[in-house]
């Protein structure tokens, strides 16, 4: 387990006005890990991810990736640099067609035919580039909607588009914020086979609301409440930690957690 | 009467005035829309409301004016002319101005836009003096048509913002540059997730934006009367299409300006004194019917 170290923060905080969304949080992410972020609504995962990715610069703490620091680097660098994330609500273009949405991602990989067909009408979509696309569609199992205007897809369809987008930029380290958020159950099935593949070639971190989902996936579980990292190790030593327990399913409901956790080993 | 043209014929005579009066609504439009498409480009991408963007529509008209004589009269070098100064001018104010204000509170964007553009006016005023000028019409004929005389330059000039919208509508919807600035129009940070750096892709599209703006005022300086302060009006319009149309909606755009085009030029032609005013009762009635999120 303990490969090289793909991303760090150090006491990184992030605060609006009076409110700190996310408080000291310092977090280790190592090669190969499929780490799980859970926390109940306004924990700060979402926030924690989009200091990760640059998308929000922290108001005090350092992040690095790879060793380096990135924390003053801008979110499209740090993308280059191999950091990729998906959003809770769904984040793909309705205007462009299924297959502008991958061009976008998939562009700047073909610096030749890339640059020279930028301004050219049409010429958006040399054969290397759609090919490429195609692909990158085919693994996710849409490549039949390529040409249809993306608002038609179904939310399920654009979750898909979202990640082959996602897999385009050829990640390091994918972050999936609630990937299964809003989706059918058979969805939930195809795309939580499509992530256990995606392991297989890098890291990942998945911020998910519920436990059952991904317990039997991630090989971490950290918890975040109230801004701050809780608790942060084996699964199954986290899901039995009582301030864990409290936290999630409240003072009362110990009993209730009992439940919850046979319910998720008849899961796994 | 600000932006309507000197020679109002469709005031002027009466019974077939109102195709005169279409006409000049359209020619109105061609112009609001060319100058209006940065606006709202700069708004829908940026967040910014821009106020210099009255600035370069002003250097635009007045270097097609100072220019005329260069290009031993010719009026077409001249509006190239226009169009590639503010170049440079454009990519001043991106940089050391519209840049430090993103994600800053909009009022502030109003604010430091607004005093580029009085430093703007005053030094216009400096170089070329207060005093109005005037370009005579480049063309100087006129086509009948159901038997009114329509000015050649006029239908030129509505031509001209119809091939304008074809080129961008091209542009945004066919080139990979263009689709990379309606992602971000769509989703600024998704685009960013695609390792994309958007501001450098908005930075282009607001020199488009001003270089549109000066065309427009290089364009419509044949029409009216060339002053330091001609660009405060068409601001105040420009706004009206900008909100009419949607902020950042190019077809939007494109429709409110001859919309309000001819609305301005038919309230004109029955009471003169409330054509301006009519185009922001419509600006109203929009931001009642559907009102802006900021």
């Amino acid at each position: 387990m303990q490969n090289g170290m793909v991303l760090e923060s150090q006491s990184v905080s992030k605060r609006f006005g009076n409110f700190t969304a996310v408080d000291q949080v310092s977090y280790q992410l190592f090669e190969g890990e499929a780490a799980g972020i859970i926390g109940p609504n306004g924990a700060g995962k979402s926030t924690f991810f989009n200091l990760l990715t640059g998308l929000y610069p922290p108001s005090e703490g350092r992040i690095s990736l790879f060793s380096r620091d990135v924390t003053s680097l801008r979110a499209d660098q740090r993308v280059m640099l191999g950091v990729v994330r998906t959003f809770q609500l769904v984040s793909v273009f309705d205007t462009l067609s299924v297959l502008d949405n991958l061009v976008l991602s998939v562009v700047r990989f073909h610096p030749v035919a890339g640059k020279k067909a930028r301004f050219i009408l049409g010429s958006a979509h040399p054969a290397a580039i759609v090919a490429e696309c195609m692909a990158a569609l085919e693994r996710v199992g849409i490549s039949h909607l390529a040409k249809e205007t993306t608002a038609k897809l179904s939310y399920g369809d654009k979750r898909k588009l979202e990640i082959a987008m996602g897999l385009a930029l050829k990640p390091k380290v994918l972050l999936l914020d609630e990937p299964l958020a809003g989706l059918s159950d058979g969805e939930i099935t195809e795309v939580l086979d499509l992530v256990r593949e995606v392991h297989k070639e890098m890291t990942l971190v998945i911020i998910e609301h519920k436990i059952s989902r991904i317990v039997d996936l991630v090989t971490r579980l950290s918890v975040m409440h109230e801004g701050r990292l809780i608790a942060d190790g084996v699964p199954g030593e986290v899901l039995q930690d009582p301030t864990v327990r409290q936290v999630y399913w409240g003072a009362e409901s110990s009993r209730v957690f009992s439940g919850l956790a046979a319910e998720e080993k008849a899961e796994v | 009467m600000g932006l309507l043209p000197r020679t109002h014929h469709g005031a002027e005579r009466g019974g077939e005035g109102m195709i005169s009066t279409i006409a000049y609504g359209l020619t109105i439009g061609a112009i609001l829309y060319i100058i209006s498409i940065g606006l709202s480009l700069t708004f829908g991408t940026m967040r910014i409301v821009n106020f210099a963007h009255a600035l370069v529509y002003t250097i635009g008209a007045y270097a097609l004016a100072s220019s005329l004589p260069f290009f031993g009269g010719s009026f077409v070098l001249a509006v190239i002319f226009g169009v590639v100064v503010v170049i440079p001018l454009a990519y001043l104010i991106e940089r050391f101005v519209i840049r430090r204000l993103y994600g800053q509170s909009i009022d502030y964007a109003i604010i430091a836009t607004y005093a580029v553009l009085l430093i703007g006016v005053d030094a216009c005023k400096w170089v070329w003096g207060a005093t109005p000028l005037s370009v005579s019409d480049p063309i100087g004929t006129a086509w009948t048509i159901l038997g009114v005389d329509l000015p050649v330059y006029r239908l030129i000039i509505i031509a001209l913002s119809l091939l304008v919208f074809v080129v961008l509508e091209l542009f945004f919807r066919r080139t990979v540059v263009g689709k990379v600035v309606v992602a971000g129009l769509e989703d600024k940070e998704a685009t960013r997730s695609l390792g994309i750096n958007v501001d450098k892709y908005f930075s282009f599209v607001f020199i488009l934006g001003s270089c549109l703006a000066a065309l427009g005022g290089a364009l419509y300086v044949p029409i009216t009367s060339l002053h330091p302060y001609m660009g405060f009006q068409v601001l105040l319009l420009s706004f009206a299409v900008v909100i009419v149309g949607g902020l950042g909606n190019m077809r939007g755009t494109f429709v409110a300006a001859f919309a309000l085009g001819l609305v301005m030029a038919v309230t004109g032609r029955f009471w003169g004194a409330a054509s301006e005013t009519m185009v922001f009762v419509v600006m109203a009635v929009a931001l009642i019917v559907k009102p802006i999120e900021v």
